[in-house]
């Protein structure tokens, strides 16, 4: 599926497939676009992400027990990130949850929107729950960066701009209904704009006049050096949430929930691999590329990229578990690298106030 | 629609920067600060040291030699009361008891603001109310009492509730204002929290800390025409306030400084102004980031481009945080602004590095044009409040309150006996009594988890009784809707675990408080989890006034109605007990002490939580709702007997839903003056939920109901639950609505010998023998204030 401002972009923007969308990776360039994002405010096409509304007198509950989060509460003013497991405990997709006045909306992951309904809609068992694509008719527009707050001040509200983190407002753009979100991705400053496609075009235009866009490479490579997990990269089959290293987004706390009883089995199980960042080697290892220590197998390497931020390769390796430690020396493809704690960069909005 | 004006006519003022208003005065416009480092070595365990400390003699030499005994809060407070009684002239002077000339001292009332519970001298706290019941009997005030304690903003706050009484037509005079002293525990919260400036404060350039000060201060407010008429000098109008709930956190502001926006906002409202019309912002001014950030943000929220043009400063500056006084002594403040035409300065004010957009009144007095003040305080938990003073202006015409009937729509009590009206329907039914259990929230989680693992049992009590009374109102309202529901939360002493907790870790070291204890130790924590959890923004309040906060609180839910600042309020009362709970099946249990039964000389203190939706008759009609029973009146008296308070409520009760007349909510408090033996709206009831609880008192109470209510059944609720203080009254409230809608009521099991009356006249079985179409809840806060509410079947 592509992007509904796919017109806006310029003409040699570079797509990628992901799942089952078509996204913008680069605008320009990876570094331009990173530094935009890291330095100044992006703008960010989430037109891959796809929006799943939960309604009908049973909705709510039936997203508490799709979630592993705790949704019963979630009131239209609020949002919160989730799994979305299946039985066997593996994750389905990593979701923003938004409260709404008549129950949910779920914006999947990058290209996960197609496998998310297929989920949702084969555990639907009764009426009173209704699942419905809103991809077609609602769009997603990031804002993410230190001055991020200044663009929605100048693009929208100034009081806006400050909201909690997590917190929703109904509100208007140049007469057009959006739902307007305090998120954040990167460590920076983050808000997102759920609107109509049709006034998506304008409202991309009038943003590209106070920030510059940024593709999807920039913006997962800012998430992976704060630790934010983007699951296509991340999810490995057979990998538990532990190993993942997802915890914090499931609530074994909740009576009950798809995939409840996988998540508490790894838990008290214990053992197993643990995920961690390192840096050091020449070049990208690939995925599965094997870990050592001490000449000794201990893991493989999840996904590396080249860091803008740390002009260095950054990557997740999954050891097992008291290797995953910060400051350990191991090797990656025969390389050596060093074990790091997150976030592998300080975001520069952790010293920038809103004002 | 112009409401009577009400204009302050006395101020009165004791602080670390003047122990008078007019030396008050005369240091805030000199620049001159009475913010020094705390000699009293206790303190030396701290870092930061300075504080805005009273010297005792500005207390002592000010007072006769017979309020030389008093604590240090009731001293601070009738320094400062005296003063502004004094000013308003003989007239007020006359208000004491024996003396001629004043307001009926039924008609004068006292609202006071306290954030800290007071200790006796053996170190136990005395209950809340305790300060604003000395300085009323020591002045003669025996109209409406009410403690509030909404933390910081319990000040101003006072004023707002001390107008509402003049608009309802309760009292024709009342000292409104707030007080609070330097203690040490508190020291050691703000200390453990990293909130205090090791210097002075110097708030809205340097923002590094707060400084705790002390003090006291009052207004006296009138009726203008009132005023008038006995030649008396009107200082300022009080012409609106506004309350807000942020619910965002329980000691951060909302950062985006909606909450204060939203609290000046409804103010202006009030008064029917707008923000063109202010002059000048007496700011809550701290002096920590967070606070003083937020506050720049309602600045520009509120003025927009003009916010620049404004000036605004923080009389903090001066003195430090007074705490429950800060909003009065601002407000005193403003008023001497008013009248000397005089913007008093932020002082310790840095131009660098602080460039702002904003005038803060830097370091200097400004005189300028003034006639229309905004005062700003908030407070943990959550709490905004803003005052709009205005120059006064001459005698005009004006509209009475608007009279709007209010009904009771969903109930939530959670008791020993069961949580949810259905569970306690049932007890109720089954003639189950568990005096002194605690209620169990096993089974469900009333608040996103993420909050409910953090917060204490008092919280998750009210939090629960609340969403259960919200559910049985069947209230679903929109987001935006939900901006606009009050609260009011009511509670004899908060959480007593909390305190507890806090209380014990500054005794182990003070240097290592337990700061998550100290954000609920607060009274209104409990109120703001509450908004929070439920995402209340509405009008927000808290009440101490023992266990007659309920029927205060349910007041306040009715003005806020009257007035049109809300559709929809919900009422909650909360306490605990740190007693043990009994053993679930003792082998040979001992008799509970019964209420209104002879034997009875102490009751058994229990755990409860009860809350009750309180909406306009429209509202609930507009929705489709369907109410339990119609708010017919209600009455509230000090210092005096059950009889009195009988006597307050309206003798023509009409069924307000149900005729869609007016009956107007809160009438006759303090007016219980004789009418022979006709007592009209008690006698009229045919079930009393009484506030015995099964002490001695009860006798009175009951043969004043008898007497009053002659054929009424008598019952307490008490008797399922032991006493739960604030909820206690809460929980009579929605027994007695419980009683219209399905004709049941709590048996007094084990009732064989009643202190007044025979048998005959208790419920001494759950189903009642004759239809109930009015009932009578009564609440108590012994040797202080006594309330009725008189509902009826819609």
């Amino acid at each position: 599926m592509a992007s509904v401002l796919a017109t806006e972009h310029p003409q040699d923007t570079a797509y990628g497939e992901v799942g089952d969308a078509t996204v913008p990776l680069r605008f320009s360039s990876l570094a331009e676009e990173y530094r935009v994002l890291r330095d100044r405010a992006a703008v960010l096409d989430l037109g891959g992400h796809g929006l799943i509304q939960i309604t009908g007198s049973g909705g709510v509950d039936f997203a508490q027990r799709v979630l592993a989060r705790d949704v019963e509460y979630l009131t239209s003013d609020r949002c919160m990130m989730s799994l979305v497991l299946d039985e066997s405990g593996q994750v389905v997709d990593q979701v923003l949850a938004f409260g709404r006045e008549d129950g949910l909306l779920l914006e999947s992951s990058c290209g996960a929107g197609a496998r998310l309904l297929d989920h949702l809609l084969a555990r639907v068992a009764d009426d009173d729950v209704e699942i419905t694509d809103r991809s077609g008719d609602l769009t997603v527009i990031g804002l993410e960066g230190p001055y991020a707050w200044g663009v929605v001040g100048r693009l929208i509200d100034a009081e806006l701009a400050s909201l909690p983190f997590e917190s929703v407002v109904d509100t208007a753009w140049d007469d057009v209904e959006i739902v307007f979100a305090r998120t954040g991705l990167t460590g920076e400053y983050g808000y997102q704009m759920i609107v109509p496609v049709e006034s998506a075009a304008a409202l991309w235009r009038r943003s590209l006049e106070h920030a510059q866009a940024a593709g999807t490479e920039a913006l997962e490579l800012a998430m992976l050096e704060v630790r934010q997990p983007v699951p296509r990269h991340e999810v490995t089959p057979g990998a538990s949430v532990i190993e993942i290293g997802a915890n914090w987004l499931v609530d074994i706390t909740k009576d009950d929930f798809v995939g409840k009883d996988a998540v508490v089995e790894a838990f008290e199980a214990g053992g197993g691999r643990r995920t961690i960042g390192f840096t050091g080697g020449s070049g990208v290892p690939a995925r599965g590329t094997r870990v050592q220590a001490a000449g000794q197998d201990v893991g493989e390497v999840v996904y590396a990229v080249h860091s803008v931020g740390l002009d260095a390769t950054l990557g997740l390796a999954r050891v097992t578990g008291d290797l995953a430690a910060a400051g350990l020396e191991l090797s990656v493809g025969g390389l050596p690298v060093t074990t790091l704690t997150s976030p592998y960069i300080v975001p520069k909005s952790w010293s920038i106030p809103i004002i | 629609m112009a409401l009577r004006p009400v204009v302050v006519t006395g101020l009165g003022i004791v602080c670390a920067a003047g122990r008078d208003p007019a030396e008050f005065w005369r240091r805030l416009t000199a620049g001159q600060g009475g913010l020094t480092p705390i000699e009293d070595e206790a303190f030396a365990v701290f870092t930061a040291r300075y504080a805005g400390r009273v010297p005792d003699a500005w207390i002592d030499d000010r007072l006769p030699q017979e309020d030389r005994g008093c604590d240090r809060t009731v001293r601070l407070a009738l320094v400062a009361a005296r003063q502004a009684v004094e000013q308003a002239g003989p007239a007020a002077r006359g208000t004491g008891p024996g003396r001629a000339g004043g307001p009926d001292p039924e008609r004068f009332g006292i609202i006071l603001g306290k954030c800290q519970a007071t200790p006796d001298a053996a170190g136990r706290y005395q209950p809340m109310h305790r300060t604003a019941d000395v300085v009323a009997e020591r002045l003669g005030a025996r109209g409406p009492r009410i403690l509030v304690s909404t933390a910081c903003a319990a000040g101003g706050n006072a004023v707002g509730l001390a107008r509402d009484k003049i608009l309802t037509g309760e009292a024709d005079a009342v000292l409104a204002g707030g007080v609070d002293p330097l203690l040490f525990g508190t020291y050691a919260g703000f200390a453990g929290l990293q909130a205090l400036s090791t210097g002075p404060c110097r708030p809205y350039s340097r923002s590094d800390g707060l400084n705790l000060g002390e003090g006291a201060a009052f207004l006296l407010l009138e009726p203008l025409d009132l005023a008038l008429a006995r030649g008396a000098t009107p200082l300022a109008e009080v012409a609106g306030y506004g309350l807000s709930a942020d619910a965002y956190h329980a000691t951060a502001p909302d950062p985006t400084g909606r909450g204060g926006a939203s609290a000046v906002r409804r103010a202006l409202a009030d008064a029917g102004l707008t923000p063109a019309d202010v002059h000048y912002v007496s700011g809550h001014g701290t002096g920590t980031p967070a606070n003083d950030t937020m506050e720049a943000k309602v600045m520009r929220l509120v003025f927009g481009e003009r916010a620049g043009r404004v000036p605004t400063s923080s009389i903090k500056s001066f003195v430090g945080h007074t705490l429950g006084a800060a909003g009065a002594v601002e407000a005193v403040a403003s008023v001497l602004a008013l009248q000397h035409g005089v913007a008093p300065p932020t002082i310790g004010f840095e131009d660098e590095p602080a460039a702002t957009d904003l005038d803060f009144v830097p370091n200097a007095a400004r005189p300028m044009a003034i006639d229309t003040i905004v005062s700003n305080n908030y407070a943990f938990g959550g709490n905004n409040v803003s005052l709009v003073l205005t120059r006064p202006r001459g005698p005009r015409p004006y509209d009475a309150l608007p009279r709007r009937p209010a009904v009771i729509t969903g109930l939530g009590p959670v008791t020993g006996v069961g949580a949810g009206i259905a569970e306690v329907a049932g007890a109720v039914v089954a003639g189950r009594g568990e005096p002194g259990r605690p209620p169990s929230l096993d089974g469900r989680t009333y608040a996103p988890r993420s909050l409910w693992r953090h917060m204490n049992h008092l919280s998750r009590m009210a939090i629960a009784a609340s969403r259960l009374a919200w559910e049985d109102a069947g209230l679903k309202l929109p987001r935006k809707a939900l901006e606009e529901v009050g609260l009011v939360f009511a509670t004899a002493a908060g959480s007593a675990e909390s305190t507890g907790g806090f209380d014990e870790s500054i005794v182990l070291n003070p240097n290592k408080p337990a700061v998550l204890s100290f954000s609920n130790v607060v009274l209104n924590a409990t109120g703001g989890a509450v908004c929070q959890t439920l995402g209340l923004r509405g009008p927000t309040t808290t009440i101490c006034n023992g266990g007659a906060s309920a029927s205060i609180a349910l007041d306040c839910a009715l003005e806020m109605i009257r007035a049109g600042k809300a559709e929809v309020v919900l009422v909650v009362a909360a306490d605990e007990t740190t007693a043990p709970a009994p053993p679930p099946d003792p082998p040979d249990p001992p008799d509970p002490p019964v209420p209104y039964g002879r034997g009875a000389v102490a009751p058994v203190p229990g755990s409860a939580a009860v809350a009750f939706v309180v909406e306009s008759a429209e509202h609930c009609a507009g929705r489709g709702g369907r109410a339990y029973a119609a708010v017919a009146g209600t009455a509230h008296t000090t210092g005096t007997g059950t009889e009195a308070v009988l006597r307050g409520l309206p003798e023509e009760p009409v069924a307000a839903a149900a005729t869609g007349a007016a009956t107007g909510a809160a009438t006759g408090a303090g007016t219980a003056a004789a009418t022979g033996e006709s007592v009209a709206g008690a006698g009229a009831v045919e079930l009393v939920l009484g506030a015995a609880t099964g002490r001695p008192e009860d006798g009175e109470e009951a043969a004043a109901v008898l007497g009053c209510a002659p054929g009424a059944l008598l019952t307490a609720s008490a008797g399922l639950t032991g006493d739960c203080q604030a909820a206690t009254g809460a929980l009579n409230l929605v027994l007695a609505a419980l009683a219209l809608r399905e004709q049941i009521a709590p048996a007094l099991t084990g009732l064989t010998a009643p202190r007044a009356g025979t048998l005959d006249s208790y419920v001494t079985g759950p189903d009642l023998p004759a239809p109930v179409r009015r009932a009578l809840a009564l609440t108590a806060a012994h040797g202080s204030v006594r309330g009725a509410v008189l509902l009826e079947a819609v």
